[in-house]
């Protein structure tokens, strides 16, 4: 029997709002999951997804790439791959995996909720297929990491990562609830699809499959492509949500909720994918900086989504411009300092030709924090070690829940954007930060930083010790340089050339 | 005396620091409690200078031998730890 074209009858089929008569809009639609826009539902039956997908093509689809996904691992499982890879690389995949494993199945819930509660029947099978895609990256990334864990025991971080109080997965809990978890479906589609996965899956995907690939790792490079394809189908899923919402006088809400989401993820990106980039992807395999890489995929590309959309770009844009070349450099050298409280091993990457690299990608670089590693490498040159470690916590952002940081040196513009509400002194880490809570302090008031927790006694004894264990990290997975300092011999030898002359 | 929360942002160094005070200690001996977590390991000392305290935000010093609880902090402000050179 001959099948009729998709699109003879995909429409008809996928258009399935109806009338109900036994319960309310209301009730069908409850505000709290569905949102209160004051739209009907015709309104939303205009909403027009780019991708037309059916079950049958998705399945197939699919299965095509687990197999090609799959079979690369297979093909490369004794290869030694893992094991003859720079500790830097390393520190890539550990740090990827468990930020993002099971925060993958959380997103599945999201995809749900506009799965059910949207009143776009195309949205509805948009995140039908998104809602599968995101259980697919779940599992990928859980059953691919699982083999290296006999191997290093900061690989079960992975699984683990999302259950402490680690102080990065403090932080990424902090943002994915809050775009994904605690918002109604067509808010789940503004902030998660088009303002993080537009946004920025893309640059942590593309960048790291080309960095993967460059370092030999083609398990990783073809697990993140496959990931990467589902991504940039199903991240399109708030583009024509946003277009409603903006033909029916919405525009200022869906603006507002693109503003705080793209600013938090990109709070996020410049911890987990600024240092990757620019510090523990080894020299030779790097094919572009963060920045580069940020105002090729993210910058250009984000501009052309909003303004196409009839949008403006977020009112905090040259300052996020700015921040490109600064940010993430701080949220490296903090992570690298406070490295006992990690999950992977962080390359410090601060070799002289390293640091060559640096200054030119960002002129003005070793004046500024470089010259915060010239310290820290005197002592690790003349053997004092203690003095390379913190003995205090960094002052967090109760936004991001990053440390308040930013440029040193000759160029010293650190600064809090404090804010009292209620009585309790609130610190946060940029204008933009305190900006976010002050839209909806309620939703934020009650959550407790890493910091209000150590001074509300919750972390015992009140030490370093106290704080690893708080944080989840057992002997055997608490970080330390990633080259076991090897690097700073580079310098040992300079010294002593030095002195001999 | 009671132990008292302020947040260090030292001249120099790249991150707010959370820095553990008494009420007792004048404004010399809170320089010296943020210089510890900052000078030496990510800011190199400066001869010939002292250090003082300022409220972020403010250009003017407090004295030096004014006490915390004299200052009306409040836990966890933000003090800025500055270099100034010596008069001699």
């Amino acid at each position: 029997m001959a099948l009729l074209n998709r699109m003879d009858w995909y429409e008809i089929a996928r258009t399935t709002n109806w009338s109900p008569k036994y319960v309310t809009e209301q009730e069908l639609f409850p505000v709290e999951m569905a949102g209160d826009y004051g739209l009907p539902q015709e309104a939303w039956e205009k909403y027009d997804e780019p991708y037309k997908q059916t079950y049958p093509e998705y399945v197939k689809v699919q299965r095509e790439k687990d197999a090609g996904a799959y079979s690369v691992k297979a093909a490369l499982e004794r290869s030694k791959i893992f094991e003859n890879s720079d500790p830097g690389w390393k520190s890539v995949i550990k740090s990827h995996y468990g930020a993002l494993a099971r925060l993958e199945y959380a997103a599945a819930t999201a995809e749900a909720r506009m799965m059910r509660f949207s009143k776009a029947p195309g949205m509805r099978n948009m995140a039908t297929l998104g809602c599968l895609d995101e259980m697919r990256h779940g599992q990928i990334q859980l059953y691919f990491p699982h083999e290296h864990v006999s191997k290093d025991r900061q690989m079960d971080w992975a699984h683990k990562a999302i259950d402490t109080n680690q102080w990065a997965m403090i932080a990424a809990r902090h943002f994915f609830d809050d775009i994904m978890m605690t918002r109604d479906a067509i808010s789940v589609s503004i902030m998660l699809t088009f303002s993080f996965e537009t946004g920025f899956t893309n640059m942590q995907f593309l960048g790291l499959a080309a960095d993967a690939a460059e370092a030999g790792d083609h398990t990783f490079a073809s697990l993140i492509s496959s990931i990467q394809t589902d991504e940039s189908r199903h991240a399109q899923i708030g583009g024509p949500a946003l277009q409603v919402l903006i033909e029916n006088g919405k525009k200022a809400d869906a603006q507002k909720k693109v503003d705080i989401a793209f600013w938090r993820a990109w709070k996020l990106f410049s911890v987990l994918t600024g240092p990757v980039m620019d510090y523990y992807t080894p020299l030779e395999h790097r094919k572009q900086s963060f920045k580069e890489f940020m105002e090729e995929f993210i910058v250009a590309q984000f501009e052309r989504a909003l303004t196409d959309l009839g949008l403006d770009l977020p009112w905090y844009w040259d300052h996020f411009l700015e921040q490109l070349s600064e940010q993430h450099h701080g949220m490296h050298l903090g992570s690298y300092f406070w490295r006992p409280t990690m999950f992977w091993n962080p390359a410090a990457g601060v070799t002289p030709a390293e640091r060559e690299w640096l200054e030119e990608k960002y002129p003005g670089w070793n004046d500024t924090w470089g010259e915060c590693w010239d310290v820290i490498i005197d002592n690790m040159v003349e053997d004092n070690m203690a003095m390379t470690y913190p003995e205090t916590l960094p002052m967090v952002c109760n936004m991001c829940n990053l440390p308040i940081n930013y440029t040193p040196g000759k160029k010293w513009n650190v600064k809090d954007f404090p804010l009292e509400y209620k009585g309790r002194l609130y610190h946060f880490g940029s204008e933009q930060d305190r900006w976010c809570f002050e839209q909806e302090p309620e939703r934020y008031a009650g959550h407790l930083s890493l910091v209000d927790r150590f001074l509300a006694g919750m972390i015992q004894p009140m030490d370093l010790g106290g704080a690893l264990n708080y944080m989840g990290l057992a002997p055997g997975e608490i970080g330390d340089d990633a080259h076991n300092y090897a690097w700073s011999e580079i310098y040992k030898a300079m010294r002593a050339e030095k002195k001999a002359s | 005396m009671a132990l008292f929360p302020l947040s260090s942002n030292f001249e120099g160094d790249f991150v707010l620091q959370l820095l553990p005070v008494d009420t007792e200690h004048t404004m010399d001996e809170v320089a010296a409690a943020a210089a510890h977590h900052s000078v030496g390991r990510r800011v190199r000392a400066r001869p010939g200078h002292i250090l003082r305290i300022r409220r972020q935000g403010s250009d003017e010093f407090l004295p030096r031998t004014m006490k915390v609880s004299e200052a009306g902090f409040k836990p966890t402000e933000t003090i800025e730890i500055i270099w100034e050179a010596s008069k001699h």
